[in-house]
């Protein structure tokens, strides 16, 4: 019997320096695995853990940086320019949207706000009925849920965990009639610092980098960082391992070139980078589907500035959710108001003194997120050659996309109006606030759609997914419900990019149990990809 | 449509962009780009320009006109924008780390933004236009036609952005900051591997 131990803290992690200083990897390297993991967040971790535990020999890749969560400093505008895909700047061809994401080892779990949703029974079973995956019914991956909360330690907020921000939704939700509730998060005995958006420190959220990671390494998965794979090898018709450089973070310079020969190659980079290697890799395409059908779920924030100082900034990031709308409207609510430098993205805040006046209401501000269901008609796109092309993401609203922002936007200021708000900015482009919710109709009605909605409304993206979505049929969809691509044998995708359709929920909680499943199916496939 | 870009942008004598007035500034920055104009975008040897890797003396120009604009700090008892916090060596460096695609993107909002007060305020330039001129164009550009919005609001928030990070501005705020430290929080470390 083998003793399995995880490190009681970090996790044991080749980097580029590691990879530079070490005279026998060179400037060239091959490493051989059973299985070999693109991507270290919520997906790729959870297979990674999987496999590992399965007896496999495991090689996880990951493109960002390892920051270990003892160099987390809470300072947010620090986080996104170093473990922040693009510093927090990965944005759309018309530049008006950004595709916030993390970029280090454990991905975007590492600056999630930590929300943990379900999707609703009756979308898991129109997965299973309208789109061929009887496995993805709600009875069927229960289990799965259950187990993934469980290892995540989800738990619905307790009173301590609802900061003033939140008990404002509240008393604003209490007088529309509004239903509300405390939003379920995978923290263990949170701090309440509310620095969620810049990593946790003290190791509370229930991130890849203090679970999967460690317990996948446990188990003798080997992980490295700053290695960005350029493409997935494939021979007749099966994925034989992929190709990848070690770069170093700071200079971008190119440390060494990798090699990996593996039976059995997931994808899991999240719905922007997966459809991207995808595409580099030159994997069959019937469907013409890979890189399309991107769900958004636009993101945006109204701000209420309330008479009295609350400083909603503080305790847990996000307290509650306003559910009213989600089954009839598919949109949600949710509190939060992170650090200052998160107001200058979301919202348009004036210039010279009326901005410092603006900044100098912090501390009397509650924020209301607003997310809506999309259509799903985002593209993402490889454009130009392996090493030197570049990625190519188009979404705006269509008019009818564009009208539900307006209206959830509506919603959500009537709520902190309801709540006492003495004025709401608006996360428009142009600058616009009301100081009472009459005025609030007419400062909508200045918000024009105007060409393709662009540069209206100040949206970002989350939880974007669905970019090489699941289905039976290789003429509709990018991979097979077992999560293997269509056509390459022993290539899966394991990410928000195979959820079949634009879902109204956080979905980390998702992602993490299609992994899981999608691990289950390659082990069910054992005898055809792996030797031994 | 009309009437509303022109309400306060002719309040700020900034008279709308004809769709081909648009296009033209547009071919024109992108021409700038394709030549690689050293003029209009090389780095020069100004002793200012010295200070900063990835920003051109131009670009520097631009931006430390609009930081002047958008963050008038001293006035309201916040540490300078331009002499305390770093806010332009912090640009230079969010700069010099941007993908290929969003470093020229951000050339051509600022060459644009730099330009555009040609077309209204007497061929000058941004950089150029007295305070009471260069708040009023920051302004009407915010409320002007979709790209005028899309520059000013990229452009401010960059600013922005890398003023406010620094802890030095936020006591102004009564924002408190990192508290895991001060507040002694522990370190729960990795969680335990699952017993299934």
């Amino acid at each position: 019997m083998r003793i399995v131990t995880v490190p009681r803290d970090g996790v044991p992690v080749t980097d580029a320096r590691a990879v530079a200083s070490d005279a026998a990897l060179g400037k060239q390297f091959s490493v051989q695995a059973d299985v070999v993991v693109v991507g270290s967040g919520a997906g790729g971790s959870v297979v990674a853990y999987e496999m590992a535990k399965a007896g496999r020999k495991v090689l996880i890749l990951e493109a960002g940086r390892y920051q270990p969560s003892a160099n987390f400093t809470e300072h947010l505008g620090d986080t996104m320019t170093q473990i922040y895909t693009d510093q927090a700047g990965q944005i759309n061809t018309t530049g008006d949207v950004i595709f916030v994401e993390g970029k280090c080892v454990g991905g975007s779990t590492v600056i999630g706000a930590c929300v943990m949703q379900k999707p609703a029974d009756a979308v898991l079973n129109r997965w299973a009925s309208e789109y061929g995956l009887p496995d993805l019914a709600a009875d069927k991956l229960a289990p799965t849920f259950d187990l993934v909360g469980e290892w995540q330690g989800v738990h619905v907020n307790e009173a301590h965990e609802i900061n003033s921000t939140a008990h404002k939704v509240i008393q604003g939700c209490e007088r529309m009639g509004y239903s509300w509730k405390p939003v379920q998060r995978n923290v263990k005995r949170c701090a309440l610092t509310g620095h969620c958006l810049a990593g946790c420190p003290s190791d509370r959220k229930m991130s890849a980098l203090v679970t999967h990671l460690p317990w996948a390494t446990a188990h003798g998965a080997r992980i490295f960082a700053d290695t960005h794979v350029t493409r997935v090898l494939m021979k007749s018709g099966r994925a034989t391992g992929v190709e990848a450089v070690v770069r170093d973070p700071d200079t971008g310079h190119i440390v060494s070139n990798m090699r990996v020969d593996a039976s059995v190659v997931v994808v899991a980079g999240g719905s922007i980078q997966t459809p991207l290697l995808l595409q580099r890799s030159q994997v069959p395409d019937k469907s013409g589907q890979l890189g399309r059908n991107l769900a958004v779920q636009p993101f945006t924030q109204v701000i209420g500035k309330f008479k009295e100082p609350l400083y909603g900034f503080r305790g847990a990031l996000v307290g509650v959710q306003v559910d009213e709308f989600v089954e009839s409207h598919g949109y949600q609510f949710i509190s939060g108001l992170a650090e200052p430098e998160q107001l200058m993205v979301q919202s348009e805040q004036g210039a010279g003194d009326e901005h410092i006046e603006y900044m100098k209401s912090y501390k009397h501000m509650a924020g209301l997120n607003v997310f809506a269901l999309d259509e799903g008609r985002g593209t993402v796109e490889w454009k130009g050659g392996l090493l030197d092309g570049g990625k190519e993401i188009k979404w705006s609203p269509s008019r009818s996309e564009f009208n539900n922002i307006v209206h959830s936007t509506s919603l959500a200021a009537r709520i902190l109006f309801s709540a006492g708000a003495e004025r709401v900015w608006l996360p428009t482009f142009q600058k616009l606030h009301a100081d009472n919710v009459f005025d609030l109709d007419e400062q909508l009605k200045q918000v024009d759609y105007g060409i393709n909605g662009i540069y209206t409304f100040r949206m970002n993206t989350f939880n974007s997914h669905g970019s090489a979505r699941m289905g039976v049929d290789e003429y509709t969809s990018v991979v097979n419900p077992n999560g293997e691509v269509h056509g390459v044998s022993g290539l899966y995708v394991a990410d928000a990019s195979i959820i079949p359709e634009p879902m109204a929920v956080a979905p980390q909680w998702t992602v993490q149990v299609l992994a899981k499943y999608v691990s289950d199916k390659i082990q069910s496939r054992a005898s055809s990809h792996f030797v031994s | 449509m009309a009437t509303k870009i022109t309400t306060p942008a002719l309040m700020a004598g900034l008279e709308p962009l004809s769709r081909r007035s648009l296009l033209r500034g547009v071919a024109l920055g992108g021409l700038a780009f394709s030549t690689g104009c050293s003029r209009l975008f090389g780095r020069k040897d100004a002793p200012e320009a010295l200070k900063y890797k990835h920003l051109s003396e131009d670009e520097i120009r631009t931006i430390t006109r609009l930081t002047e604009v958008l963050l008038p700090t001293e006035q309201h008892g916040l540490p300078s924008a331009l002499l305390v916090v770093p806010t332009m060596s912090n640009l230079d460096e969010m700069t010099g780390q941007m993908q290929p695609q969003s470093r020229e993107l951000l050339s051509l909002a600022l060459w644009i933004f730099e330009n555009r007060p040609k077309m209204s305020f007497k061929f000058s330039r941004f950089s150029k236009l007295d305070d009471a001129k260069a708040r009023e164009y920051v302004l009407a550009m915010q409320d002007g036609a979709f790209f005028e919005r899309g520059i000013t609001s990229t452009l401010k928030t960059f600013i922005t952005v890398n003023y406010w990070r620094d802890s030095r501005t936020w006591p102004g705020l009564d924002y408190t900051g990192p508290v895991t430290e001060k507040w002694g929080v522990r370190r729960l470390g990795n969680a335990p591997l699952p017993l299934v």
